[in-house]
Parts: C-alpha cells; sequence; structure tokens
C-alpha cells in the first residue's frame, strides 16, 4: 500500500518545493526530528543532482505501509544522460561537479535502503527507503 | 531576500533565520566577503540555531565561505548546530574539519574573543 | 452432527482425560515436565476439556473468551507452543479413534465426521498460536523500550561537563540512538565536555568504533568536546587500523583521566585542602 506525491524538478526552486514536501510527509508519519533532517537531506541531494546532471526529472514521496511497517520512499527520477560507472559513484569523494562529492554515498547511509538503476543515455532511478522504527 | 550581517565592535553577526536556498546561500557568500571588506572586522560568528537541515551544498558553500574568510585573515565561528543536523551532516560525511563551533551565540563570541585574544 | 461429537466427549470425559494425559506426558520432553508440575498439569488439561464441552453448551462469545483466558493461562504456565498444538492434536486423535472404537464413526458418515472435527479444532488452533503470538510481541516490545531506556544515559558531572557511561553491545541502531541521546544532551545541559565511557562496552569492532568516532565528530560540529573515555589496548589498536585522524580526538584511558582532562579544558581543577582534617 503507498499513497504518492511528486515535484517535478526544473529548477533550484523546485528541489526546495521536494525537500519541504518530504519533511511534511515525514512529519506527518511521525519521524521524529533526526529522521525528519535525514529524510529532507536525502531529498536534497537527490533533486539536486537531478538539476545537475539531468537538467528536468521527478521526485515522488512514498508512503508505505508493508505490513504494519510504516514507511517512506523518495524516487527520483530523470531522462537525463545516465551513469556510466555506478560503483565510481558510490564511491566516498567521487564528485564531478566540484562539490563535497557526499551525494550518493551520502544518501545511502542517510536512508535505511537504497536502489540505483541507470545506463547512459536511459536516465537514472533511484529509490531510497526510511521506515518508522 | 538577503541575510543581514550586523556589525558588533570588530565582530560581524550573522544569524540565518529561515531555510537557504542555492541562490540565498550564493548570495550570502558575496555579501559576507564583501561586508568583512568594507568594515575591517576580524572575526564572524554565524548562527544556525533556527536551520533544521543542511544538505551537501550548502555544508560546500559554508565550507567555502570560512576558507574564504580565514584567506581575507578572519576568523569564523559557526553556532548553534542542531543535534539533527550534526547528525545528517556526519552521516553525509562531512565533518567541517577545521571549522571552530560553539553551542550558541554567546558563547560563540566567547570563543571568538579567546580566538582573536591569542 | 455436533451433538455426536460433544455428547460423546462428555460421556466419555474421564477415560479421554486419562488417555490424553498418559500419552501427552509420554510424548513431552524434560523442558515442560521441569516447567509444568503433575497437579497442575492434571488440572490444567480438566480445564481444557471443560472448555471444549463448554463450547456446545455456553454461547459463541462466552466460549471465544473463555478460549482466550485458557490460552493466556497456558503462555503463563511457559508451556512451549510445540507441545500445546501438538497435545490438542492428539486430542483429537483419541476422541476420533475412541469414536471409531464406539462404532459411532461409520462409512457413511466418516467424511462428515472429519470435516466437522476440522471445523472444531482449527478455531482453538488458531487461538492458541494467535494469543502466543500476541503475548511474544508484547513481550518484544516491552524489551525493546526497557532496552532503548537502558541504552544511553547522560549525566552531568560537574557545571559545563557531562558523561555518557556505555555498557554492553553497541549495533547499528543503539549506535543512532546513542547519537542522538548524547548530542540533544549536550544541548539540553549546555555542556561545554562530554565524556563518553566505553570501558562497559565488550566488544570495540570496527564498527563500533567508527559509530563512537562520528559520535564525537558530531559532538563538535554543535559546538561541545568529546573526550572518549576507557580505551583499552585492544581498542586503541583498532582506532589507529581505521587511519582515524587522533588530532580531531581526544581519548583517554579511564573515567577518571577524563575527567580530569575535561576540568582542564574549562580552566578547573581539583584540589587538595590544606588543613583539612
Amino acid at each position: 500500500m503507498s499513497i504518492q506525491s511528486c515535484v517535478t524538478i526544473i529548477n533550484e526552486w523546485d528541489i526546495v518545493a521536494a525537500r519541504q514536501l518530504g519533511r511534511n510527509v515525514a512529519k506527518e508519519l511521525g519521524f521524529g526530528i533526526v529522521d525528519q533532517a535525514r529524510i529532507t537531506t536525502a531529498i536534497s541531494e537527490l533533486a539536486r543532482n537531478i538539476f545537475l546532471y539531468a537538467g528536468k526529472g521527478q521526485i515522488c514521496i512514498d508512503k508505505l505501509n508493508e505490513g504494519g511497517k510504516v514507511g517512506l520512499a523518495i524516487n527520483a527520477t530523470d531522462n537525463g544522460p545516465g551513469i556510466s560507472d555506478i560503483r565510481q559513484v558510490m564511491e566516498d569523494g567521487f564528485s564531478t561537479s566540484g562539490g563535497l562529492g557526499a551525494g550518493l554515498p551520502g544518501v545511502k547511509r542517510l536512508m535505511d535502503q537504497f536502489d540505483i538503476e541507470s545506463s547512459p543515455g536511459d536516465g537514472t532511478k533511484i529509490k531510497a527507503t526510511k521506515w518508522l522504527r | 531576500m538577503r541575510i543581514p550581517i550586523l556589525k558588533l565592535y570588530n565582530c560581524l553577526l550573522v544569524s540565518i533565520q529561515w531555510e537557504l536556498d542555492d541562490q540565498t546561500a550564493l548570495q550570502f557568500q558575496e555579501d559576507l566577503l564583501h561586508k568583512i571588506h568594507e568594515t575591517g572586522a576580524n572575526g564572524v560568528v554565524i548562527d544556525l540555531t533556527s536551520i533544521d537541515f543542511i544538505d551537501s551544498f550548502i555544508a560546500k558553500v559554508l565550507g567555502d565561505v570560512i576558507n574564504m574568510s580565514n584567506l581575507m585573515g578572519v576568523k569564523v565561528v559557526i553556532t548553534g548546530i542542531q543535534p539533527a543536523v550534526a547528525i545528517t551532516l556526519i552521516e553525509l560525511g562531512i565533518g567541517l574539519d577545521n571549522v571552530l563551533t560553539a553551542l550558541d551565540l554567546e558563547k560563540g563570541l566567547e570563543k571568538l574573543q579567546q580566538e582573536l585574544g591569542e | 452432527m455436533n451433538k455426536l461429537i460433544y455428547g460423546f466427549i462428555e460421556e466419555n470425559k474421564l477415560d479421554i482425560l486419562n488417555e490424553w494425559i498418559e500419552t501427552t506426558k509420554d510424548n513431552a520432553d524434560d523442558r515442560v515436565l521441569r516447567v509444568v508440575s503433575d497437579q497442575v498439569f492434571t488440572s490444567t488439561s480438566r480445564e481444557f476439556v471443560d472448555l471444549i464441552i463448554s463450547n456446545i453448551k455456553g454461547t459463541k462469545e462466552d466460549y471465544t473468551s473463555r478460549l482466550t483466558d485458557f490460552a493466556e493461562k497456558v503462555v503463563r504456565l511457559g508451556w512451549p507452543l510445540t507441545f500445546v498444538t501438538k497435545g490438542l492434536h492428539t486430542f483429537g486423535e483419541i476422541v476420533f479413534e475412541k469414536m471409531e472404537k464406539s462404532e459411532l464413526v461409520t462409512k457413511d458418515n466418516q467424511m462428515e465426521v472429519i470435516r466437522e472435527f476440522g471445523a472444531w479444532m482449527t478455531p482453538m488452533n488458531n487461538e492458541i498460536v494467535s494469543v502466543y503470538s500476541t503475548t511474544w510481541e508484547k513481550t518484544v516490545s516491552l524489551q525493546k523500550i526497557a532496552l532503548q531506556e537502558l541504552s544511553a544515559p547522560l549525566i552531568p558531572v560537574f557545571e559545563k561537563i557531562t558523561v555518557m557511561p556505555l555498557v554492553g553491545t553497541i549495533d547499528t541502531e543503539r549506535a543512532k540512538q546513542i547519537m542522538e541521546n548524547l548530542l540533544k544532551g549536550v544541548v539540553k545541559h549546555r555542556s561545554e565536555v562530554v565524556l563518553i565511557d566505553i570501558t562497559g562496552v565488550p566488544v570495540v569492532d570496527t564498527m563500533v568504533a567508527h559509530h563512537i568516532i562520528q559520535a564525537a565528530d558530531a559532538v563538535r560540529l554543535i559546538g561541545a568536546k568529546c573526550i572518549i573515555c576507557g580505551i583499552r589496548p585492544e581498542i586503541a589498536q583498532t582506532i589507529v587500523s581505521l587511519g582515524i585522524d587522533l588530532n580531531q580526538l581526544t581519548t583517554q584511558n579511564s573515567l577518571q583521566k577524563g575527567i580530569e582532562t575535561a576540568l582542564e579544558l574549562t580552566d578547573r581543577k581539583i584540589i587538595v585542602m590544606e588543613g583539612a582534617k
């Protein structure tokens, strides 16, 4: 069972909109302050990746309820250039944008589950889930 | 919206009160450096008490502005980082090494005076 | 049809009961016999048969509530679930066999009797299993809460100085809890120095060391200093092999030395009063 709400990422302001949406959903589901910050930050990282590398994409927030376990899933999808070496981008410190290189591995550490699907030319699909403790 | 930068004796005081978007953060970077140049201040306290999340971009802007200020001979103390923010930063792998921190504005100013006095 | 089975049980109550007690006792392992005395075993078994019979007489609601009570009682007695379900099964078998012997079950009605048996046994089985699992879930969640409370107490020992003693094994979940408590406590008590004492942590592997160091790092971010106390030789080895920058980390081998360092950091020290008796 899941309920979804989405934000389309086209410009920088949409990053703010996406993380506000995420924070509200997280609050609503009963996540604590620290988890709210984790979720908001993860959304911000993923939305920024879309904005920087793909130009356009979507962030969708799912409310999950699986067998009594409540959770929140962030789905980040874009039709951008894709990632040729997933292992490389999941390494700490790897960055093509001159940022801190904390992006994807950081998101993985902030969330409980992290799945990435991507191939060059086909865009990128990332799903990151946090369960309510 | 711009972030107000106040001057207090030889220090600059910045309190960030709302969620930073990318433009505001970059604007702030520029404004602060100009203000340092203009006033000849030798210390800056940036208070983040009201900020409830920092992502890698904002962390980078902050880290950069601190390094830039240091280059201009100015010490910067960050105060009031919330526990939740500290945890997410550490989990993201951002340590903000070599950054001076203090619990709140008051202790931040004390620390700054100590650093400048020595 | 119902009446056929229940009537039979009621009539042969004692017989069935005795045989059942014999069989289950033979099958029960030591574990059960140790927790259950003979008397309790017999009386509980009798209650069980009465319960089954009440199924015919009482209303359905009455039966359900009695069944729940009984299941709860069995759980409290500490009977293993396998033993109870097996006992239920044996009970059915005995009744069926006896009915067969008394020629109550014939070729014509045997299918019907079997179906009737199923309808009679299944809800009972389900109820017992569900009561068992609810009780376990309750226990587990209570233990979880107890563990959380135990997780990470924060003790202000002097003005500006707080101690967090850690005891027991640290897993990822607990490490996160510790970090949250630590940071919230530092802000709440306005501590300048916080000591994490890991004397009571039996195993400090790279994962635990990593978490503790992360906590120390986070403490630095919010504007306090962190001293890690209780560093045993093997922990020192782990930390060095992790390649951690020791300049960022203050450590001490005992809590006592840690507190001395903390006092120093806050420009204080403990002195012996001269002339004191």
